[in-house]
């Protein structure tokens, strides 16, 4: 690609992101211009529904980001709410300490719901899924039950009023407007999460945490910052339901208030804004128009939550998502571009090998590795192959720092590697692929990829929320970088295709790509050949070739015999956990006990 | 050597089968007749494990056919081919360790009636006496060996009309690899015929009467035990164009 | 009163502990942990009090109804919210589609019910105020009969040793040729009646009443945590544990106090070990 067209290239995709962003940002922007009218033609009952809307949305859009993004099922949310609520009113009644101004009062409320926030999540750190969702549960009934047993503060069964917001927003109108501001705003700030990598590290910690480990992802570092911050805006909404609701006691915070910002998340569907301000939209107003049912309400919901997991699971994010129906191209080819590696892997410093020596790992007495000795040089395609069961997988997942070796060691320039924290292996310039692809499938092959560069960026979580220039950068220069190894790898033109609609194959090149985003020095590959056809074999060949051309250490597990004898400098060959025979490809292939083990026999 | 569709067993035609996304038969032909033992060879990945589950009905496939005893076996599940008269021997000796010998060979005999359950029990039984001694262990109590044993006697309660044995030599040793091979030539007196996939090689085709070899998912060779340089031919088969450089 | 609280805890323990079997039955067929657990229970409240006070039917009569009806809640269980999402490699869509099967029950049943406790009948004649009294033996005994038909189904019917392979090993047996899909609805009608059993049985100490419905979602929940997933022994010493455990702290802290004390409990069990007590640790897969 010649410079100019390569400038244009850019300036073309920038506005094409860029486009691609406001594109997402118009009906959000739309849905609250459409609001802002809403005063003018109802009356003030509905303005009182719109404001209780808009308190939902506040707390749902950052519970969003923790169901939908982070896959972590709190469906005791109300506690939060409870909590906003009771530590504003208290504050602003002036029960325990002298009376506090209802703006200090909703920031101290957001302060206590970070730190109780992080409490309740905390759990989900180490519980599964179903235990997690009952322990939220559990916080909910607890918060409950302090509520009305406090009663020298909160007023028992009693309450206590809420807190009375200053003018101008202390009429119907002056207080919808306040709220709608701050639902805005959290709109824009939760979709700019979502559109960092901090977002693209929840879907990835959701849906192939282990793939995001190896990626260099911490897990409790990411969703304790999410429960912070989605703890923070719950007890804002606190403050704000009990402002609205003038007065509360215990039982204004139901479980099934927890069911709808649950459902409003689910039913809006995974990963997306618009989807559950929408379905917190609908789930307000639900009562207003099948007044009637209104005692059945919860059933409704509960029901439209089963018909939305059973019918439609991607939500209404799904159904609004035309973008991904359109067809594709059939008959694509990945036609690899390796000239655009220079770009990629740059100039790697001198650097020593990956060293494994007299490794010995057991699984519940099964010798799984047993005493294996494998290098990987920079620069070096290294083989690895065996029978199924010989532990080629397992040594590579040592490598990768997810299993502890009982002996041997490991080391990277001849210092140890830590094992049982593959989350630093990203830091150490180590990147691979895996056995069965681990790809979002929800989200756009180009945020796959740019998943690869997550520790790429410096810019904080504070100014990801509020946009602010490190981050446009940064992000900026991850996007461009992600389009540039999807031509590399030959995958050009799919950006912005759903990763679940590509085919195998390109998953396989897919999760290359994402691998070289981190500048990699060395490269793990967990058979990559699997289920490619011939041609596409000989141009992964080609491609590992072009890598490891420029520096990077390549360790290939495979079992296509063609692939491995065609691209390697080394081959080892692995037989119950031992090295049978460790040498160049000629001398593997006459190898007596080598082809006997291949074959069997 | 061309097989009479009228006397064939099992006809597998042009299957294709995967695993999502991800296919891994290409279209397979395949045929066993009655009585006799085939053995199925072919490199890791190549497929074999996938045809049987195919075959069986534990993996759906979306191309082909699969004939057994002239009924057509698509969508069909493992219990209905199991009544059939195919029965599957999967691999890995996964016998149930929390229950007795006996109690895995009366959940191998669920649906047969219930005055027959003993005696066929007892018969699967008589092929493998070791395990036959150690009726009230547990499954957890037995060797590898000893598991196999009493997988491949899961698949004998119900006196199949076929046999499908995936890899029962993984991780035997080699007495015991001849013992549950020894079995297979009985097998096919009593006129049981037999799908072996194996690592083996020679041994494999010294119980078998004809072999086909699978590579990446395809049919790369076919032919009668009986004929030479077997071992050679398959070696060609699986290396594909690298086989002619070790010539050189 | 040591006498009193061994009595309430054992008795409201062993409701806990089947609907603790309840969950694990449901698990072991099918390795999905179902929330109607603890609705089932409230069900079986509420149906006898149904059957038996309001349409008057004779007591055996209204128990052999509401454990049919409950199996067939555990059939639809199966059918509608588990099955479906048994194919899908979405680990978190189980939890929602029971979840809403469960929120649904139990709406239904405040709006067509009551929201109020009702009272439960008796089978012995009026209460004797004593800790002999049978709404403290009739769980137990309910609970000791269970564990007991449960070790017969198990050891000695086919059966029963079906449900162990399924539970076991999924693929082996489906090769092997058990009809394991008709296999998983029986033990979800079977969970069904165990769940039914736990309330009616239970019924005269937490009464007709549909808020029982997430309280033993929870509160047997804890003994399978305790226990580990589908370890049935394990969920029987913690539900009786988590009895005693909470009338203790009842009769100490009192009632309100004594919920967040099983909480924390519970809370504190899973961090330390997550696999439970008694299970086994689990093996990371990568």
């Amino acid at each position: 690609m010649s410079a100019a067209s390569a400038v244009d290239g850019g300036v073309t995709q920038r506005r094409g992101e860029a486009s691609g962003v406001v594109r997402q940002l118009m009906p959000l922007a739309a849905v609250f211009a459409a609001a802002v009218f809403i005063p003018f033609f109802s009356n003030d009952y509905w303005v009182l529904i719109a404001t209780r809307a808009a308190i939902y949305w506040v707390l749902v859009s950052g519970l969003n980001l923790m169901i939908g993004f982070a896959g972590q099922l709190a469906i005791g949310y109300v506690a939060l709410l409870t909590l906003g609520a009771y530590t504003a009113s208290v504050l602003a009644a002036g029960n325990v300490t002298p009376p506090v101004h209802p703006y200090a009062a909703l920031v101290c409320a957001a302060i206590a719901g970070a730190v109780f926030g992080l409490i309740v999540g905390l759990p989900a750190l180490r519980l599964r899924t179903f235990y997690f969702a009952i322990s939220t549960l559990g916080f909910a009934t607890i918060v409950t039950q302090i509520a009305l047993a406090w009663q020298s503060v909160t007023g028992g069964g009693i309450g206590l009023p809420g807190p009375e917001m200053p003018a101008p927003f202390n009429t119907h109108w002056g207080f919808y407007y306040f709220c709608l501001a701050l639902a805005a705003f959290c709109t824009w700030i939760t979709f700019n999460i979502a559109h960092s990598r901090f977002g693209r590290a929840l879907i990835a910690v959701r849906d192939a945490d282990v793939m995001a480990e190896a990626s260099g992802i911490s897990k409790p570092h990411l969703l304790s910052t999410i429960f912070v911050f989605c703890g923070a805006l719950a007890a804002v909404a606190g403050g704000l339901f009990a402002t609205l609701q003038t007065y509360i006691t215990p039982d204004a915070f139901t479980f099934d208030l927890s069911v709808l910002f649950f459902i409003a998340v689910l039913i809006g569907g995974r990963g997306s804004i618009l989807g559950p301000l929408i379905g917190t939209i609908v789930l307000t107003l639900l009562p207003e128009f099948a007044a009637p049912l209104a005692a059945w309400s919860t059933f409704l919901y509960a029901a439209l939550l089963l018909v939305i997991v059973l019918a439609a699971p991607g939500g209404i994010a799904a159904l609004l998502d035309f973008q991904s129906r359109k067809p594709l191209e059939s008959n694509r080819a990945i036609v690899p571009q390796p000239a655009l590696l220079d770009d990629l892997l740059g100039k790697q410093g001198v650097r020593g090998d990956i060293a494994l020596k007299d490794v010995v790992l057991s699984f519940g007495g099964v010798r799984a590795i047993d005493g294996a000795s494998v290098d990987v040089r920079p620069g070096q395609i290294h083989g690895l192959i065996g029978p199924n069961g010989s532990g080629k997988t397992t040594i590579l997942n040592v490598i990768s720092g997810y299993y502890r070796p009982e002996a041997g060691t490991v080391t990277l320039s001849d210092k140890p590697l830590e094992a049982g924290r593959p989350v630093a292996r990203a830091d150490h310039g180590i990147a691979r692929t895996f056995q069965t692809p681990r790809i979002v499938g929800e989200a756009t092959v180009l945020e796959n990829v740019m998943i690869g560069g997550t520790i790429k960026g410096h810019a904080s979580f504070a100014e990801a929320l509020l946009q602010l220039p490190r981050q446009i950068k940064e992000e900026r220069m991850l996007r461009a970088r992600a389009a540039e190894a999807l031509r590399a790898v030959g995958l050009e033109g799919l950006g912005h295709v759903r990763a679940d609609r590509l085919q195998h194959s390109e998953l396989r090149f897919i999760e290359i790509a994402r691998a070289l985003m981190a500048g990699p020095q060395f490269l793990l590959l967990d058979e990559p050949a699997a289920g490619l056809a011939a041609d596409e074999i000989l141009r992964l060949g080609q491609l590992i070739k072009e890598i490891a051309r420029r520096g990077t250490g390549v360790l290939l597990v495979e079992h296509h015999a063609d692939l491995i004898f065609d691209i390697c400098d080394h081959v080892t060959v692995l037989n119950l956990g031992r090295v049978l025979a460790s040498g160049t490809p000629a001398e593997i292939r006459v190898h007596k006990e080598v082809v006997s083990a291949y074959l069997g026999g | 050597m061309p097989t009479s569709a009228a006397e064939s067993l099992l006809d597998v035609k042009g299957l294709n089968a995967g695993y999502g996304k991800i296919v891994v038969l290409h279209g397979v032909d395949l045929t066993v007749r009655a009585g006799e033992v085939v053995t199925l060879l072919g490199p890791n990945g190549a497929g074999k494990t996938t045809l049987l589950r195919a075959i069986s009905g534990l993996l759906p496939w979306n191309a082909g056919s699969v004939a057994f005893g002239g009924r057509d076996l698509s969508g069909v599940s493992p219990r209905e081919t199991a009544r059939a008269g195919l029965a599957h021997v999967i691999e890995g000796h996964r016998v149930f360790t929390q229950q007795s010998v006996i109690d895995n060979l009366l959940l191998a005999a669920y649906d047969l009636p219930r005055g027959e359950r003993n005696a066929r029990i007892e018969e699967a039984l008589s092929y493998f006496p070791e395990i036959a001694a150690k009726r009230n262990d547990l499954g957890s109590q037995l060797s590898g060996g000893q598991q196999q044993m009493l997988a491949v006697a899961q698949g004998l309660v119900r006196r199949p009309r076929m046999l499908l044995l995936d890899e029962p030599s993984a991780g035997l040793s080699p007495v015991l690899v001849d013992r549950v091979l020894t079995v297979v030539s009985t097998l096919r007196k009593a006129g049981t015929a037999v799908l072996l996939v194996e690592q083996l090689i020679e041994k494999a085709l010294a119980a078998a009467d004809r072999v086909y070899a699978l590579a990446q998912g395809k049919i790369v060779l076919e032919a009668a035990t009986t004929e030479s340089n077997l071992p050679q031919r398959l070696e060609q088969a699986y290396f594909g164009g690298h086989a002619h450089q070790h010539a050189i | 009163m040591l006498a009193s609280i061994l009595a309430s805890g054992l008795a409201v323990g062993a409701i806990y502990a089947l609907i603790g079997v309840a969950y694990n039955t449901m698990f072991s067929a099918s390795r999905v942990m179902s929330f109607t657990a603890g609705q089932l229970g409230m069900l079986g409240g509420v149906l006898g009090s149904l059957f038996v006070l309001r349409l008057g039917m004779p007591y055996l009569l209204g128990l052999v109804l509401t454990l049919a009806a409950c199996a067939v809640v555990g059939v639809i269980t199966e059918v509608v919210t588990v099955r479906p999402v048994l194919k899908s490699l979405d680990q978190h869509l189980y939890v929602l589609s029971t979840l809403a099967l469960a929120l649904m029950i139990q709406h239904a049943v405040a709006v067509q019910w009551s929201t109020e406790p009702h009272p439960f009948p008796r089978l012995f004649g009026p209460a004797t105020g004593g800790i002999t009294d049978e709404k403290f033996w009739l769980p137990i005994v309910a609970c000791i009969l269970t564990i007991a038909a449960l070790e017969f189904l198990y050891r000695h019917t086919l059966v029963g040793r079906a449900f162990l392979a399924i539970a076991e090993d999924n693929f082996a047996a489906r090769a092997l040729g058990l009809p394991e899909r008709d296999l998983r609805i029986a033990s979800y009608a079977l969970a069904g009646m165990i769940g039914a059993l736990a309330g009616f049985a239970g019924g005269a100490l937490l009464l007709a009443f549909v808020a029982n419905g997430p309280l033993l979602n929870f509160y047997g929940f804890v003994p399978v945590a305790l226990g580990g997933l589908g370890n049935n022994r394990g969920a029987i010493v913690g539900g009786f544990a988590l009895g005693i455990f909470q009338q203790a702290a009842n009769f100490l802290v009192g009632g309100i106090f004594s919920s967040v004390a099983v909480f924390v409990l519970f809370i504190i069990v899973l961090l330390v070990a997550p696999q439970g007590l008694f299970g086994a640790p689990a093996t990371r897969r990568v």
